[in-house]
């Protein structure tokens, strides 16, 4: 009770000062818990991009290599007429045994594997003035489960999903935006390869990331389709893999990658290095200045708190040596120097809680979204086509493209943020405190009586 | 009570050393007035120091009731002078943030009585001073004779054996003066205490039951 009143009044007493030092707190904290929920929102716009690219719950992808020139092609391939077209269906990565898939499910580390057959369906008519494009990205995929792999993130807005049943069927799921710009609708027919399929379903995939593939068929589907390297039977080239774990993943990949040598093992974190733009710009500003810029602020806040606490004590020497004099212990003293501070700290706290809310919520408004490139491997590729003109073969061609997109930056404050913040700026409190109250355990009553008032 | 032994006090400023105490010996008796005068820098300050364990002296001997604060480690010391010896100051030295009644039961705190013990014994330390009716005002609220009364009414709270008194009126004017003193009388006679008045005025120290004089670090006892 004494305690609290004597706190109460002290701190009335130096409400300026008391204000000061909770300010100076609770700047460095309030960036602390801006920096904080920005780079989170960072991570979180990031992990969007990645997770787009290659389905939610992948945690590793391996493709087979670039496709090469198909088997027997013509070194000179025959040219085609003004008027006509040409078009293909090819494999976008080199061939991966589907009973690969098997082993990399085994390897320890791997909760799950699933193959898929990417292909291109791409057609070209040549005329005068710029040839006509078409293409077809088509992706066969198991129908059993689809907790992994390209359909993993999407959103079915019409129809149903594949079932166990349509293994072998000529059925297709279809891209939200495909359909619509090619007037699909569930029941629709879509011709692959000279195949008729029904469109049993239309999904939506993430915004962010790569472009999505156009439509999913059953993997035997794929694997039956007739391609310049012949049919991809028992054939995957893409292999989604699932991690028991974040801290397996490394060891997955290393793994994966002495199972399949000329396999492009992938990673989120390797993926991410790629990422570049805007949103990678304003990860390393906050990872790094950011970062640096709280710790100097926190640093400062600190020091300016423990030179105004060891100041106001030592304007109190008189006090605190009448307080020995009439008995008070040193610790006791101390005890209430203390608490003075650490409430200096918990209202710098709950004040710096306040400024890194705010902080986020201006950060939210001022920056709502950032451009990301991310790269893309398309295998073969209609652009590359187009570049070599008439007479021009669409195998033999493959590459990489990048791909522009825009992230909301969501910065979000976690409650593990404000508890971290809280304890940084009781510490702060405290750390003054301590170096102020210091003094005390030094001051000899007589000493400090006789010190002009 | 008191029995002092050849005992000295000096101060180290730099090269130089300064004794305030010089090879001192005194024996003050239960319940009995001394006062001591003497100029500035006599060694007045220094002497009370040493009777309430605020400072320890360089050479001889302090015993309180056959103990030697020499010998005693800060913490006893610190509650032997919470128990038994009270202080006033020529300053007052009231926490200036504490109400008149929160001042003087800050004297009862190091004893940890319990709350209602404590207001019990402020509301009649502050009625024998004459100042029931201040409690709940701060010290910048009250005269200079009402706050060295405050300071008094502290320093008699806990029922000390001793009370040591650093030039009580030195700051009050004559009639504030008067004033006090009486009251420290009074209550010299009432509760029986010890009671060592360091002033430098002569009529003061001539309402003592024993005058000293210090001079240049030596007491003399008239």
């Amino acid at each position: 009770m004494f305690f609290l009143k004597y706190l109460r009044r002290e701190l009335r007493r130096r409400m300026r000062q008391a204000i000061f030092i909770a300010l100076g707190l609770a700047l460095g904290v309030g960036l602390v818990i801006t920096v904080s929920a920005t780079s989170s929102g960072v991570k979180k716009a990031q992990s969007k991009v990645l997770s787009s690219l290659y389905g939610v719950g992948t945690d590793v992808t391996v493709t087979g290599g670039n496709a090469g020139p198909p088997k027997g092609a013509a070194a000179q391939p025959p040219a085609v007429a003004i008027g006509k077209s040409v078009s293909n269906i090819v494999p976008s990565y080199a061939a991966v045994s589907a009973s690969k898939v098997s082993q990399v499910a085994r390897l320890s580390g791997v909760t799950a594997a699933a193959g898929v057959l990417s292909l291109s369906d791409s057609s070209i008519t040549f005329r005068n003035g710029p040839p006509l494009t078409n293409s077809l990205t088509i992706d066969g995929i198991g129908t059993g489960h689809f907790s992994l792999g390209p359909l993993s993130g999407a959103t079915l807005i019409s129809g149903h999903a594949f079932t166990a049943a349509d293994s072998n069927a000529a059925v297709a799921v279809v891209d939200s935006g495909y359909a619509t710009s090619h007037s699909l609708k569930v029941g629709s027919a879509l011709t692959i390869s000279r195949v008729k399929y029904t469109v049993i379903g239309i999904v939506r995939q993430p915004q962010q990331g790569g472009t999505p593939t156009d439509a999913y068929i059953p993997l035997a589907r794929a694997q039956a389709i007739s391609t310049p390297y012949g049919a991809q039977k028992n054939d995957v080239n893409t292999i989604y893999v699932s991690a028991a774990s974040a801290a397996d993943i490394s060891a997955v990949s290393k793994e994966i990658s002495a199972l399949l040598p000329g396999t492009t093992v992938t990673t989120a974190s390797s993926l991410a290095s790629q990422v570049t733009g805007t949103l990678s710009t304003v990860e390393k500003l906050v990872n790094d200045l950011g970062r640096w810029l709280s710790v100097l602020v926190l640093i400062a806040a600190f020091v300016l708190a423990g030179l105004l606490t060891m100041a106001a004590v030592a304007r109190r020497a008189r006090e605190f040596g009448t307080l020995k004099a009439i008995g008070w212990r040193s610790g006791r003293i101390i005890t209430q120097v203390l608490g003075e501070s650490v409430t200096t700290g918990i209202a710098g706290a709950a004040a710096g809680v306040g400024l890194g809310y705010a902080g986020a919520a201006i950060i939210a408004a001022i920056a709502p979204t950032l451009p990301a490139t991310v790269p893309e491997n398309t295998g073969n590729s209609v652009a590359q086509v187009q570049q070599a003109g008439p007479g021009s073969s669409l195998s033999s061609l493959g590459g990489t493209t990048s791909h522009t997109v825009s992230v909301p930056l969501h910065p979000s404050v976690t409650v593990g943020v404000i508890v971290l913040a809280v304890i940084l700026a009781v510490a702060g409190g405290l750390l003054a405190g301590v170096v102020g109250s210091w003094r005390i355990s030094q001051l000899r009553p007589a000493d400090a009586l006789a010190r002009v008032a | 009570m008191y029995k002092l032994t050849g005992v000295t006090k000096l101060y180290h400023k730099g090269r130089r050393t300064v004794p305030a105490v010089r090879d001192l010996t005194l024996a003050i008796e239960d319940g009995q007035w001394l006062a001591v005068q003497g100029r500035t820098g006599s060694g007045k300050s220094t002497l009370l120091n040493l009777l309430g364990g605020l400072d320890r002296p360089t050479e001889g001997t302090v015993e309180l009731d056959g103990t030697d604060l020499r010998t005693l480690r800060e913490e006893p010391l610190t509650r032997l002078r919470a128990e038994s010896i009270g202080f006033v100051f020529q300053t007052f030295n009231l926490v200036p943030t504490l109400m008149a009644a929160d001042n003087v039961e800050a004297a009862l705190i190091p004893l940890r009585t319990r709350y209602a013990e404590r207001r019990q014994r402020v509301a009649a330390a502050l009625e024998s001073v004459g100042l029931a009716d201040r409690a709940s005002h701060l010290p910048s609220e009250l005269s200079g004779g009402q706050q060295q009364r405050v300071a008094i009414a502290r320093a008699l709270v806990k029922d000390p054996k001793v009370l040591l008194a650093d030039e009580p009126t030195g700051n009050l004017d004559e009639d504030t003066r008067d004033e006090i003193i009486t009251l420290l009388e009074q209550l010299w006679r009432d509760r029986g205490l010890t009671l060592v008045v360091i002033t430098h005025d002569t009529a003061v120290a001539r309402r003592a039951q024993r005058t000293g004089v210090m001079n240049k670090g030596r007491l003399t006892i008239r």
